[in-house]
């Protein structure tokens, strides 16, 4: 079995997509080979890269309720390449939102389905994520609380204290990603026999209201830091041409 | 103010002019979104692409009407109107709220009256369905009152759909 899985966010590092691919490469056997999708510049490459595959897995951020515009870009020409070439593929999705409700990504797989009916090719379905990027920031939790796990060796805690308490800090944060591991394990095993897994939504594990709260004070440190919030940060100017 | 945004190509354009206040023709002549989100936290309203849609979020933000004709892709919209879209994100605001019960960004400008988007190019009941659920997404996602989503295999007649 060889599987393809594509980073497709634009961004050139610490995309959220590239935290669910490393999730996912977890519990896919067989040759797996890692590829991104950025521009126009990485079709071809990739065009060669998929033939010689069994699976491809897309992971992408949802744009605006659907698949963003480069992915689409993407999409036709592998169509039509899949088509010229009698390709058989199995393709499996996993797409990211930044709102809360895992199911806003209902449309963006809609997409990939039809995509693949359209090509000739397999759609074995996938996983809509929501909350993604608290659960990518939160990544970073897992080395600071490692740290501070070293940082009470050194400081002379008992190794027995120390693991206890890396493993509570570790364990609040697997939790948040409890739906999105659990759906991980089933699709890693769906791609590595080749088979279909399905549509399947999931999100960070907390309740919506309390998730608005933080994604707020996300917001107001970033335009802080960025500077936004001292140029007009919610006003709207009343220019209305290109 | 009645926005137009098609993917028509350049012929249309002294045709549509007469039907709107504001034509956006897609022609693919610029770059898609990369993922900052400096339209929210660093240069509000503007894209550090500076090319033809650094500012589209005003045009669209400001419109009561928009009227989107485009290609079929897969049930979504073709690549060129897509990336316009993507691109204007800067009519939400960073901050959150609920609409339709999930959640969403507030407006930096306001509620608008009309999303009307007209598909055009072969299309299976399949991608029929999606786009329709694409469409009334994308107008709660907007803050458009409401929508209306219709696809002609002719697009010859666009003038009596309009
Ligand atoms: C142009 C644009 C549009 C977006 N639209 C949505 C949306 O409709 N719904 C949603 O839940 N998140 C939306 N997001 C948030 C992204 O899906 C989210 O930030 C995602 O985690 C980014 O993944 P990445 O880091 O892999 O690129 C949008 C982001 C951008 C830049």
């Amino acid at each position: 079995m060889k599987t393809v899985m594509i980073n497709a966010s634009p961004k050139k590092k610490m995309s959220v997509s590239s935290y669910f691919l490393f999730l996912q490469r977890l519990f896919v056997g067989g040759k797996v080979i890692k590829e991104k999708l950025r521009n126009k510049g990485d079709h071809k490459r990739l065009l060669e890269t998929v033939s010689e595959a069994d699976s491809i897995v897309f992971c992408l951020p949802l744009y605006v309720d659907g698949v963003p515009s480069h992915v689409l870009m993407f999409l036709k020409e592998l169509e039509q390449y899949c088509r010229e070439n009698s390709l058989d593929l199995n393709v499996y999705v996993i797409s990211n939102g930044g709102f809360i409700e895992g199911n806003q990504n209902r449309v963006l797989m809609q997409v990939f389905e039809n995509f693949c009916n359209r090509s000739g090719i397999n759609w074995c379905g996938g996983i809509g994520i929501g909350g993604g990027v608290m659960l990518n920031v939160m990544r970073i939790m897992f080395f600071i609380y490692f740290g501070i796990f070293l940082l009470n060796i050194i400081s002379g805690s008992s190794l027995q204290d120390a693991l206890i308490y890396l493993a509570k800090q570790w364990g609040i944060i697997l939790f948040f990603n409890i739906g999105v591991l659990f759906y991980n394990i089933g699709m890693g095993t769906a791609i590595s026999r080749g088979r279909r897994f399905g549509v399947k939504f999931t999100r960070a594990m907390m309740p919506s209201f309390l998730f608005i709260i933080v994604a707020d004070i996300f917001f107001i440190l970033i335009s802080i830091f960025k500077g936004g919030i001292f140029r007009g940060w919610l006003k709207g100017s009343s220019k209305k041409s290109l | 103010m009645r926005v137009i945004v098609h993917d028509l190509g350049e012929q249309y354009n002294a045709l549509l002019k007469n039907k709107c206040d504001e034509l956006i023709c897609a022609d693919g002549k610029y770059a898609p979104c990369q993922g900052c989100f400096g339209c929210w936290t660093k240069t509000p309203e503007k894209c550090f692409i500076k090319d033809m849609l650094r500012e589209a979020c005003r045009v669209i933000g400001n419109a009561d009407e928009l009227i989107l004709i485009t290609q079929n892709c897969y049930g979504a919209y073709s690549p060129a109107v897509k990336n316009i879209l993507d691109r204007s994100i800067g009519l939400s605001t960073p901050l959150s709220t609920y609409r339709a019960k999930q959640m969403h960004h507030t407006l930096r400008y306001g509620k608008h009256e009309l999303l009307s988007v007209i598909a055009y190019g072969d299309i299976t009941e399949a991608e029929k369905a999606t786009f329709e659920l694409m469409v009334q997404r994308n107008a709660v996602n907007f803050g458009f009152i409401k929508s209306k989503f219709h696809w002609s295999d002719d697009i010859e007649k666009l003038e009596e759909i309009l």
